[in-house]
């Protein structure tokens, strides 16, 4: 087989595995005579999907809009409070032990609380969202800002340049990588941030749709709704890998 | 030899006067033990040793890399505190920063100084064909032999037109062939624009080859226990150099010295 062959088999190999499992489960529906209330077959899912995409459409840009928004500013904050525990040993003794601390509390149990302080609106889940989001990108971008090869930093040190130069040419570009890892980590759990503040407070997104179609028994409509959630984590998410492609030297 | 008269060190480029090193405090290892040399300027110096023996450890200190307890160093002049802007530093590793071509890795100790990549380019296209890295200008790093890196690290420090280069062990990690490939070049480069060189190494026949004078320190803690002055007519050349007698004379020496047998 030609290696251009055995390229495009190799494409094909995650479609086919995935049209297997449908096919799976779209024979099991039927054969085993599940309700379609507890388990609708793809058929039945991908019906729904065709049918409410306007209202998924409209439910989506609401969590995209929460989800970007908090992911922008936990980024913004993740930054800076890296780069503030990096470079003052006082804010290494107070602020980091305080980020690790508020990651212990489960994000899941606040989210009543911020409904409360915040509003049924946008606000609340925004704040969701950056709390999901934060604590990878600043333990990550800290990693990366850690990372500095001794080496590099005795070389950076011999031809006499200054802290800011040896930030904006050896720290900065080592650290980058890391950064977008912890982006990578950070997107989905911001999806999921979104998600859970709209189940607990909210009339409008995804997930006020899920548990709407959910009560309502339109299952299909729930799996067409968790299909949407997860095109709006995989676009993001490729979004960052289209990102990473800048700082190619990570394996050089 | 650890009489240095007033006049040698005015001459100095580098002069280092009983200098000690401690790592771990007062009661750690000793790396240094009141190490002393001159070296004046525009000479070829290398310094050779047995592992560990902290030749290395001098060399750091002598670039404003390393702190040391006792003793004195000053470079042109200056009382060696932090790096000095007239030397260039050349490491094993050739430190290069993936992200940047071969050219503006060059460029990178001019920028620290304030100059603009534009300004540079006339001296980067230079450095480079002096370099025989002509094709390789836009090159990455991880697209280059080690021995081409080795080169880059070599003509970043020469771009700045330094009046002292410490090199640390710079060939260290390459294989023969290109090893002497490098000496020869180094040579050459030195032989057109004449600078103070202190070349750490452990290759005996790459000291003799290259320098005026070969230091040899002892074993930890390292002390300059010989000065060999390399009396071999410039310029010097692979074959003829070598085929000298006085070369294998210098050779026979310098491994009696080092305890080679």
């Amino acid at each position: 087989m030609s290696s251009r062959y055995r390229v495009g088999w190799h494409l094909l190999q995650a479609p086919l595995f995935f049209l297997l499992l449908g096919a799976i489960w779209e024979f099991s529906v039927h054969a085993l005579d599940i309700r379609s209330y507890l388990l609708p077959p793809p058929s039945a899912v991908f019906q729904a999907l065709w049918q409410s995409r306007a209202l998924l459409w409209t439910e989506g840009l609401v969590t995209l809009e929460e989800v970007l928004w908090g992911f922008a500013w936990a980024v913004l904050v993740g930054i800076a409070i890296s780069g503030l525990i990096y470079s003052a040993p006082i804010a290494r003794r107070t602020i980091y032990p305080l980020v690790i601390a508020l990651q212990g509390i489960p994000k899941v149990a606040l989210a009543p609380l911020i409904i409360v302080w915040a509003g049924y609106g946008l606000l609340s889940k925004v704040i969701m969202v950056f709390l999901f989001a934060l604590f990878p990108i600043v333990i990550s971008t800290l990693g990366g800002l850690n990372s500095t090869p001794d080496h590099l930093t005795e070389h950076f040190r011999a031809l006499r340049a200054s802290p800011w130069f040896t930030f904006r040419h050896l720290r900065l570009p080592v650290a980058l990588p890391y950064f977008l890892d912890g982006c990578k980590v950070a997107l989905p759990l911001a999806v999921i941030g979104a998600v859970v503040g709209e189940f607990v407070g909210s009339s409008k997104g995804l997930g006020n749709l899920i548990l709407f179609a959910t009560s309502a028994g339109k299952t299909d409509l729930t799996f067409a709704t968790l299909i949407a959630v997860t095109a709006i984590s995989l676009i993001l998410f490729s979004l960052i890998e289209v990102l990473e492609r800048l700082v190619w030297w990570r394996s050089k | 030899m650890n009489t240095l008269s007033t006049s040698d060190q005015i001459d100095a480029a580098i002069s280092v006067v009983r200098v000690s090193k401690y790592f771990g405090g007062e009661n750690g290892i000793k790396a240094l033990d009141e190490a002393s040399t001159v070296i004046k300027d525009q000479e070829f110096v290398a310094l050779i040793g047995p592992s560990g023996c902290g030749k290395s450890t001098l060399l750091r200190i002598i670039g404003g890399l390393m702190s040391y307890e006792g003793g004195e160093v000053s470079v042109l002049g200056q009382d060696v505190v932090e790096p000095i802007d007239d030397v260039g530093i050349v490491f094993q590793t050739a430190n290069l920063l993936p992200w940047r071509t071969v050219e503006k890795n060059l460029c990178l100790g001019e920028e620290v100084r304030g100059h603009s990549l534009k300004a540079l380019s006339d001296r980067i296209s230079k450095m480079v064909k002096l370099l025989g890295l002509d094709a390789f200008g836009r090159h990455y790093p991880h697209e280059l032999s080690g021995g081409m890196r080795q080169r880059v690290a070599i003509g970043q420090a020469l771009i700045r037109n330094p009046r002292v280069m410490l090199m640390d062990e710079p060939f260290g990690a390459l294989d023969a062939l290109t090893r002497d490939h490098l000496n020869l070049e180094l040579l050459n480069i030195w032989e057109a624009q004449r600078k103070t060189v202190l070349l750490v190494t452990h290759s005996i026949v790459e000291a003799i080859f290259l320098a005026d004078r070969v230091l040899v320190m002892s074993e930890r803690p390292g002390r300059i226990v010989e000065d060999v002055k390399i009396d071999l007519p410039r310029p010097r050349d692979a074959r003829s150099t070598r085929e000298l007698p006085q070369f294998n004379e210098y050779l026979l020496h310098l491994n009696h010295l080092l305890g080679v047998f």
